[in-house]
């Protein structure tokens, strides 16, 4: 299939809390900040590994995850979640968005590999924001697993004395 | 010295640490190589490496007790340390040591037993007139019990387990009608973890300070306290960051809580290195919670501030010798601080997040002190705890100390995994950190995230992410886009990549 070519001179990175970051093309090696420019320098060192130089400080990075436009940046021990976008896919996501359905079900999974101990709520009980889930325990350590949202549990997949991998099912909510 | 070959029962930087103690004394070490971690750090340190990969039992080696004493049998080792967690605390491991003629470097069996068994050492803690928190006298068996108990006392009170430490089998209840519940969970918990469903109740003492005495005792007769340590920084009684001295603790109060801390060790006629656990009130009035029978983790802040090494002075005791300073020699110089960098995502909850080390970097600067089990290469596997290394920073007070630990905080690179780096980042800079007002609720109810970060940090992150996006998808760098793109690529192939560009 041909390629279907463009013209663009600007990208939006999106944060996954909705915040906007600009950058004109061809992509500058520079951050406006006021009114001054700072240079911004992607660096590697045998010894620590990519960093990012500026304003003489080095921050180590990582790209923990790249697929498609999603990147996950670790970036000085902080990890950042960005979707890059052209000022035509921006502006398709807004008008997809605004034609969406609402999310009707919070899908509760396992944050990561371990023993689940104990299921603290039955299929058809409510439940509130806060409340315990699941008992997981992990590296030594027991987890809550806390119910992010206020609904009715429709599926519990989670069984006590049961190993679960990272990303499993637990708990179905319907808000 | 009648030590001549020390069995290590342990792993990670404690093993590290006990090895390097015993080679400055001339002391041969056995480190035992596990089958999940074969090119562990701690192998590299000891003398001789017992191979005990074959072993495919559930049960881990540290834990197996007839095991340790056939690998000491066969390895000629005359003493055994234990470290710290595994079997550090298990009396009938110190007297099966005993019983095979091999020193167990740690208190007798008895202290063990007394001071493991809450009830039994509550009971005598009372009768050497320690403060405690008012409480069931024993053991209670059932909810209605509790019940009456705390009605008594007054609400909130915690249930505790008998047999318990390290925050499991605990419960805190607020009224009567969570009492049935709440019993049964901790028993439940207490049981699993400990074998044992015995539990009791104590009064709730609500936003304590956590303050624990370091104690030296030897088989003459002698017990000294070292100073206390702060670990009020702790999270579901996990402890996160420790500091010696304690900005709440003057020099009358260290005197008090620090000759109960002598007396209740004296009471168990209590020999090698112990720590005595206390919660501090706001009214200034300290509480005794428990006595650990081992070396801490934390063990570090008080050696910076004494100059004395507590695992030689360990060695030393096991080795029938007499303490060479008497309470009024114990000087307490400056202040550190430790912060312990696990493999945990902060920004997920502390959640453990295992894996590989990929690189590893720590600061060399004379203030600061690093303890370690990992290297680049390492693993940390989720069958063990997720630490990878203490940062132990020194200053001549708290304010240089804090100053010190930010600039170490900062010269900390691990990649492979996420830390716990982020958390300190941002407590070095909290106010509440900062004035020394913090308590053990800081880290529920003081914070509502747990990093630090500035707008520009997350800009910077954008930028990396439209320049990987740019490189990926732009055909001559700026002017089209190839929408076609967007296979799945493995990030250390991307994090080569980039280096490209």
């Amino acid at each position: 299939m041909a390629n279907r070519k463009l013209q663009i001179t600007k990208l939006f990175a999106l944060s996954s809390e909705n915040r906007k970051f600009s950058f004109s093309l061809p992509l500058k090696q520079t951050i406006r900040i006021g009114k001054r420019d700072y240079e911004v320098k992607l660096k590697n060192d045998e010894k620590f590994g990519t960093y990012i130089l500026w304003k003489n400080r080095k921050y180590p990075v990582e790209i923990i995850r790249s697929r498609q436009n999603k990147f996950e940046i670790l970036f000085n021990d902080i990890s950042y979640t960005f979707t890059v976008e052209t000022p035509f896919s921006l502006q398709r996501m807004k008008v997809l968005n605004s034609k969406r359905d609402k999310v009707v079900s919070e899908f509760i999974r396992s944050p990561m590999p371990g023993k689940i101990l104990d299921v603290l709520v039955r299929e058809g009980s409510g439940v509130l924001r806060g409340e315990p889930l699941v008992i997981l325990e992990a590296m030594k350590m027991q987890n809550e697993i806390i119910s992010p949202v206020n609904g009715t549990i429709v599926k519990v997949t989670a069984k006590p004395n049961t190993n679960v991998m990272k990303d499993d099912l637990l708990v179905e909510i319907k808000l | 010295m009648k030590i001549k070959r020390i069995l290590i029962a342990n792993r990670g930087e404690i093993a590290v640490r006990i090895m390097k103690t015993a080679k400055i004394m001339n002391i041969e070490t056995v480190a035992i190589k596990t089958a999940v971690e074969t090119n562990a750090m701690y192998l590299s340190s000891a003398d001789v490496i017992f191979d005990n990969t074959e072993d495919v039992s559930e049960i881990p080696v540290f834990l197996d007790i007839e095991k340790l004493i056939a690998i000491a049998l066969k390895t000629n080792s005359n003493a055994i340390h234990p470290g710290y967690g595994f079997l550090a605390e298990n009396a009938y491991f110190a007297q099966k040591c005993i019983d095979n003629k091999i020193i167990f470097i740690g208190p007798s069996p008895d202290a063990i037993y007394k001071m493991g068994n809450k009830t039994i050492a509550r009971k005598i803690a009372l009768a050497s007139g320690i403060p405690m928190a008012m409480g069931s006298e024993g053991n209670i068996s059932n909810e209605e019990e509790a019940v009456v108990i705390a009605e008594k006392i007054g609400y909130p009170v915690i249930i505790k387990a008998a047999s318990g430490g390290g925050g499991r089998g605990m419960r805190i209840v607020r009224k009567s009608e969570d009492m049935e519940k709440m019993f049964i969970i901790a028993s439940k918990e207490a049981e699993k973890a400990f074998n044992d469903p015995s539990v009791f109740v104590e009064k709730y003492i609500e936003n304590p300070k956590h303050i624990e005495f370091q104690i030296l005792g030897d088989t003459w007769g002698n017990v000294i306290h070292l100073g206390e340590r702060e670990c009020s920084i702790q999270r579901k009684h996990q402890k996160l960051l420790e500091e010696a001295p304690s900005c709440a603790i003057d020099d009358i109060l260290r005197t008090k809580m620090g000759t109960m801390a002598v007396q209740i060790a004296k009471a168990v006629d209590y020999y090698s290195a112990g720590t005595v656990e206390f919660l501090l009130d706001s009214e200034r009035n300290f509480y005794f919670m428990e006595m650990n029978t081992r070396i801490q983790v934390e063990h570090p802040v008080t050696e910076i501030i004494t100059g004395i090494d507590l695992i030689e002075q360990q060695i030393r005791i096991a080795n029938g010798e007499e303490l060479k300073f008497r309470q009024e020699d114990i000087k307490l110089n400056g202040w550190a601080i430790e912060c312990r960098i696990n493999a945990e995502d902060v920004q997920a909850g502390f959640a453990p997040d295992p894996g590989k080390i990929e690189n590893l970097s720590m600061p060399s600067d004379s203030c600061v002190r690093v303890d370690t089990g990992v290297q680049a290469g390492s693993s940390i596997v989720a069958s063990y705890d997720s630490m990878i290394a203490k940062l132990i920073v020194r200053g001549k007070d708290r304010k240089q100390a804090i100053k010190n630990c930010k600039m170490a905080l900062d010269k900390v690179w691990i990649k492979g995994t996420k830390t716990t780096l982020p958390f300190f980042r941002m407590l070095m800079r909290h106010p509440k950190f900062q004035d020394g007002s913090f308590t053990t609720a800081f880290i529920e109810k003081d914070l509502d995230k747990f990093y630090l970060n500035s707008e520009y940090e997350e800009m910077l992150a954008a930028w990396l992410a439209t320049k990987i996006f740019v490189e990926e998808n732009l055909n001559d760098n700026s002017i089209s886009i190839n929408f076609e793109h967007g296979k799945e690529m493995s990030p250390w192939l991307l994090n080569k990549r980039i280096n490209q560009f």
